[in-house]
């Protein structure tokens, strides 16, 4: 999928999310949006260039760290700790490549991880699944 | 008989801040199991009074009052499973003749040997404590001749022995519960979407008790039904958090259930409706204060029947209570502006309702949630907002206008190292 095509497609689902740093030589594009899954409200940054993972931070606010937590001080994020991107996808599971839309996959899986993260801080307890890197793969039912 | 409004509601359920509040309400409910207990006990008390010599034929009316009779019951104060559930006796004959201590000694005597935990006499009614925590507070009434339907006195005396205090008391307890049940019309969406919730806690199915008495309202009509009473059962509980180390008397629930039902509207949110009630109450408290009195409200339906008549005993311990619930509105405000991070919000609801009862209504919205995450059946709104159909029905038509039609779920797992 073109980049210009993934603009489009977030443009026409995520009215809230504005398109910034347009390459189209590098076929990239970076977005920035609000969105409130639950109970706050967050600013979120999406970098992708076609061809690579997209990366997604949280913007503001600061994401509360849980040090002693059994999941990480923050849960399902790629290091450094100091500027952490969420681990949406399994990339073993080929849950995501290139041909698909950032606004049908990426930009919902980052609301389903605020919202897994607001419940991992209100209990301490990560509700939404998945896996850490070096855990085997989940056991495909028969 | 009267024939209930009905409106549609908003399901609280559908909204993630009132769903906070709606599963925190869900965790302090006679648990499905427990509410089989109430018809069964209610009838045997009754049958057994009919059996004894003293009440034998002198029955006329044994009817729920209270929060039992509105379905605002949530557990006692100073507790997370305990349950006060009242009952009137409405008594006639020789009763009629007899002193309110007398008449609380016969109802005390004639139950000393039933079988439950222990049987207590107070300054109004006979308590009987069952194993399972439940208290059944059992009333004795004469009906006040010549009265709206059911107008009666109650029986106020200390004990042992007779004192100068011992008086009958004008209420009216049924009449109170038609003017409520008025006023806070059934919400159709609310009233599915809480009985399911409810039902969901353990699974039970209830079967209906035929005592031949007024029935104490079926699973049906006992769940909570209207938003009004849940922002009621939600006030109950901060108040009940709050007070729970205090020594005296704390702001009366039937006071609290005039309020709900003053500030009744239906199709509001959940979240509206408890800054509403307690802005009601907060308006009420200051404008007497200001007037150098104490808060007095009556019964509607029976101008004698004083709900504060025990409470407040002092202009400042009303303004106390004013406070807790400014706090209240505050807090509610600032969580639904978005800028309150789940950990305070957390702190703030642990605060106000009780860390436990908070801890049990958050791990069952997080699992809830989790599994929709994982199952992809959860939604968002063009906003972003987070929408999740539960299995046993589908989102209003208000929220499904908000779904954002390419966002459908698709499945994916979490990933990521440990940093």
């Amino acid at each position: 999928m073109s980049i210009e095509a993934q603009i489009s497609h977030m443009k026409t689902l995520w009215p809230r999310f504005r398109v910034h740093h347009v390459e189209r030589g590098f076929q990239a594009a970076q977005w920035v949006g609000v969105a409130q899954p639950q109970f706050t409200q967050y600013t979120l940054q999406i970098r992708y260039r076609v061809g690579a993972a997209p990366q997604v931070r949280i913007l503001a606010p600061a994401l509360v760290r849980l040090p002693e937590n059994p999941e990480g001080q923050l849960p399902h994020v790629f290091p450094p700790a100091s500027d952490p991107t969420l681990c949406l996808y399994d990339p073993d599971l080929d849950q995501w490549n290139w041909t698909m839309a950032i606004a049908d996959t990426i930009v919902p899986w980052a609301f389903d991880w605020i919202a897994c993260y607001e419940f991992w801080l209100i209990t301490g307890r990560w509700y939404g699944g998945g896996r850490h890197a070096g855990d085997p793969l989940p056991a495909v039912k028969a | 008989m009267t024939i209930q409004r009905t409106f549609d509601g908003i399901d609280p359920f559908e909204d993630p801040v009132d769903r906070l509040f709606a599963e925190t309400a869900l965790a302090l409910q006679l648990p499905p199991t427990l509410h089989d207990e109430v018809g069964e006990r209610y009838g045997a008390v009754r049958r057994k009074l009919e059996q004894t010599t003293a009440f034998a034929g002198l029955l006329e009316y044994f009817y729920p009052q209270g929060s039992m009779a509105i379905d605002a019951t949530i557990s006692t104060r100073g507790t997370d499973d305990e349950y006060d559930l009242d009952i009137v006796a409405q008594l006639g004959g020789r009763f009629r003749d007899m002193p309110p201590l007398a008449i609380l000694l016969e109802l005390e005597g004639s139950l000393k040997d039933y079988p439950v935990q222990a049987v207590t006499r107070q300054t109004r009614c006979v308590t009987l404590h069952y194993a399972d925590k439940m208290h059944l507070d059992i009333t004795p009434a004469l009906r006040a001749t010549g009265s709206v339907e059911r107008e009666s006195y109650i029986t106020h005396a200390k004990g042992p022995e007779v004192g100068i205090n011992d008086c009958f008391i004008d209420m009216n307890a049924y009449g109170f519960v038609g003017w409520y049940r008025q006023r806070t019309p059934i919400e159709r969406r609310l009233a599915k979407s809480f009985n399911d919730h409810w039902r969901g806690l353990d699974g039970s199915s209830i079967v209906a008790d035929a005592a031949e008495v007024d029935e104490v309202p079926d699973q049906t009509h006992f769940a909570v039904k209207n938003t009004a009473t849940l922002a009621l059962q939600i006030i109950k509980r901060a108040r009940n958090i709050r007070y729970a180390n205090y020594d005296g008397r704390m702001p009366p629930s039937v006071m609290l259930s005039f309020y709900a039902g003053l500030a009744a509207l239906p199709n509001m949110r959940l979240s509206d409706m408890v800054i509403r009630i307690a802005r009601w109450i907060i308006r009420d408290i200051a404008e007497a204060s200001l007037n150098g009195r104490k808060l007095h409200v009556p019964n509607p339906m029976c101008e004698d029947d004083i709900f504060t008549d025990r409470w407040p005993e002092s202009i400042g311990q009303q303004n106390e209570f004013a406070i807790h619930l400014k706090e209240i509105v505050e807090g509610i405000e600032e969580i639904c502006s978005g800028k309150m991070s789940a950990n305070a919000i957390a702190e703030w609801m642990r605060e106000r309702f009780g860390s436990r009862i908070f801890t049990k209504a958050a791990d069952r919205m997080g699992r809830q949630i989790g599994a929709a995450v994982q199952s992809s059946s959860q939604n968002y709104s063009r906003k972003g907002k987070l929408l999740i159909p539960a299995a046993t029905r589908t989102l209003s038509a208000t929220a499904a206008s908000l779904a954002n039609p390419g966002a459908a779920a698709r499945a994916h797992s979490f990933y990521g190292g440990i940093i």
